[in-house]
C-alpha cells in the first residue's frame, strides 16, 4: 500500500511541540495571546516556527529574507491577534499563509536584489573532484527543481507550498483562501502533473 | 504522450491522489483513499507517478528548523511590548478618568492591537470618538474617528497594496458576514491615507479593511489587515 513520504536534508529537526491532550489548543493561546500572555505567544512559536520557515523558504530561497518573513508573521500575531477569526479556518492555516505572503512581498520589493541561498558557499573547501561533481550535479537539479515549481502557474504553485512546505491539510488551505476544497485539489493534482513533466524533461534531473 | 500520461489525464476516479501525495488529506480521508486504492488500478497507477514528483520536493527547500535567532528577536520584541503594556496600563491608572488619551505611543499602540481596538479618546464635538484599530502591518498605525454616526479611517506607514489589488472597506455587524462598501482606496507613497467609512455606522461591530482585486469583491478574499472594533453606536 503506497503512502505519502517526506524525504528530508540537512540536520535532523527536534519535533515542535504539537497539540496533543495535554498541550493546549490553538485557540487557547491564541486567548491567552490576546491578553498579553508572552510565554503563551513562546508556545504557539515552538509549535509552527519550523513550518513557517520552511514554506518562507520555499518562496524566498534565501535564508535572511526567510527569517524577516517569519519573524513579521509572528510579531504580527502577536500585535494583531485580533485580525485572526477562528470561524474562517485553523490558525495554522492563517498563520502559514501569511508568512508565504510576506516571504513574497519581500521577494518582490527586492526583485532586483537576488541573493543566493545561504547554503551555496558551505561547500567542504576539502572535497575532492568526484564529490564536487556530484554536489554540482546535484545543485543544478535542485535548482532544476525550484525553476520549475516557480514556472508553476501561481494558483497551482500556492497551493503546493501551502500543502507541502507548510503542512496544511486541503481544508485549511480551502478555507483560509476562501475557496471550494475540490479547486484546491484540482489545482494540487494539475501543478504536480506540470511539476512531473517538467522535470521528466531531463533525464536524471531529481536530485 | 506515454500511457501514464493518458491515464492521468483521463482519470475521472477524483481529484484525492495529488492531495493524498502532498500529505494534504485529513486522516480519515487519507485512510478512505487507501481503500479505495486497493480495488482501483488507475488510482494506484497515478500515485505511484505522482509520488516520484512529491518525493522531490524536499530538495527544493532544505528541511531544516528555524534558526534559534529569529526567536530571540521576536521574543525580545514580545517582552518588550509586554512591559511597556504594563507601564503604559500603570500610568493609565494614575490620569484622571475624564482626561482623554490623545497621544498614541507605541506601547498604547501594542496593547490596543493586543485587544482589538481601544478607545482612545471622546469629548470634543459631541458624540465624537477616536479608536485605535488593529493592524497587520508591524509598523503601521490605523485610528477611526468617529462622529455623529460616521466614520472616518486615518491611516499612517500602511504599505501599499499588491500589485494588482486595491483595499477595500467592510461593516461587519454582528453574526453576519462583512458587507461590502463602494470604498476602494490605496496609500500614499509615504503609506498614508484619510478614508470616509460610508453609510450610517448605526449596529456595525466592526470596520474591515482587505486587499482585494481592482474594482472590489462582494465578499472578502483575503484575511483583514485593519479590524476596527466599535461597540454598536
Amino acid at each position: 500500500m503506497l503512502q505519502p513520504t517526506t524525504a528530508t536534508a540537512g540536520p535532523p529537526i527536534s519535533s515542535t511541540a504539537e497539540d496533543t491532550e495535554l498541550s493546549p489548543s490553538d485557540a487557547s493561546l491564541v486567548e491567552r495571546v490576546r491578553a498579553g500572555d508572552a510565554d503563551a505567544f513562546a508556545t504557539l512559536y515552538d509549535r509552527y516556527a519550523r513550518r513557517a520557515y520552511t514554506v518562507a523558504l520555499s518562496v524566498c530561497q534565501d535564508d535572511g529574507r526567510a527569517q524577516e518573513a517569519v519573524q513579521d508573521a509572528f510579531l504580527s500575531l502577536w500585535r494583531s491577534s485580533a485580525t485572526y477569526q477562528p470561524e474562517r479556518g485553523s490558525l495554522a492555516a492563517w498563520l502559514l499563509t501569511g508568512v508565504r505572503h510576506r516571504a513574497i512581498d519581500l521577494m518582490r520589493r527586492n526583485a532586483k536584489h537576488v541573493a543566493h541561498r545561504a547554503d551555496e558557499g558551505q561547500l567542504d573547501r576539502v572535497a575532492g573532484p568526484d564529490d564536487l561533481a556530484a554536489r554540482t550535479i546535484r545543485r543544478e537539479g535542485e535548482a532544476r527543481l525550484r525553476a520549475s515549481l516557480r514556472s508553476l502557474p501561481a494558483a497551482q504553485q500556492e497551493v503546493i507550498e501551502l500543502a507541502f512546505y507548510a503542512e496544511l491539510s486541503h481544508r485549511e488551505i480551502a478555507a483560509q483562501l476562501g475557496l471550494p476544497s475540490g479547486t484546491v485539489k484540482g489545482r494540487m493534482r494539475l501543478g504536480l502533473g506540470r511539476l512531473r513533466n517538467a522535470l521528466g524533461a531531463h533525464a536524471g534531473a531529481v536530485p | 504522450m506515454t500511457i501514464s500520461d493518458l491515464m492521468f489525464e483521463q482519470s475521472d476516479c477524483g481529484q484525492d491522489a495529488a492531495a493524498y501525495v502532498l500529505g494534504a488529506l485529513e486522516d480519515e480521508e487519507a485512510a478512505t483513499f487507501r481503500q479505495h486504492m486497493a480495488t482501483c488500478a488507475l488510482c494506484r497507477e497515478e500515485v505511484a507517478v505522482l509520488q516520484l514528483t512529491a518525493d522531490a520536493l524536499p530538495a527544493a527547500v532544505p528541511q531544516l528548523a528555524a534558526p534559534r535567532q529569529i526567536k530571540r528577536r521576536v521574543m525580545s520584541a514580545v517582552r518588550e511590548d509586554a512591559k511597556s503594556a504594563r507601564r503604559t496600563a500603570r500610568r493609565r491608572r494614575l490620569l484622571a478618568p475624564s482626561r482623554p488619551a490623545l497621544a498614541v505611543g507605541a506601547a498604547v499602540a501594542a496593547a490596543a492591537v493586543a485587544v482589538g481596538g481601544f478607545e482612545l479618546a471622546s469629548g470634543g464635538r459631541a458624540g465624537s470618538r477616536l479608536i485605535q484599530a488593529s493592524v497587520t502591518a508591524p509598523s503601521a498605525s490605523a485610528v477611526l474617528r468617529l462622529s455623529d454616526g460616521h466614520g472616518e479611517l486615518v491611516l499612517r506607514r500602511m504599505p501599499a497594496p499588491s500589485s494588482g489589488r486595491i483595499y477595500e472597506v467592510w461593516l461587519k455587524r454582528a453574526g453576519r458576514q462583512p458587507s461590502p462598501t463602494n470604498t476602494l482606496f490605496s496609500v500614499t507613497s509615504r503609506g498614508s491615507a484619510a478614508v470616509d467609512v460610508p453609510g450610517n455606522l448605526k449596529g456595525v461591530a466592526e470596520i474591515l479593511v482587505t486587499p482585494e482585486p481592482l474594482g472590489g469583491s462582494l465578499v472578502p478574499t483575503h484575511s483583514p489587515v485593519i479590524v476596527a472594533q466599535l461597540a454598536s453606536t
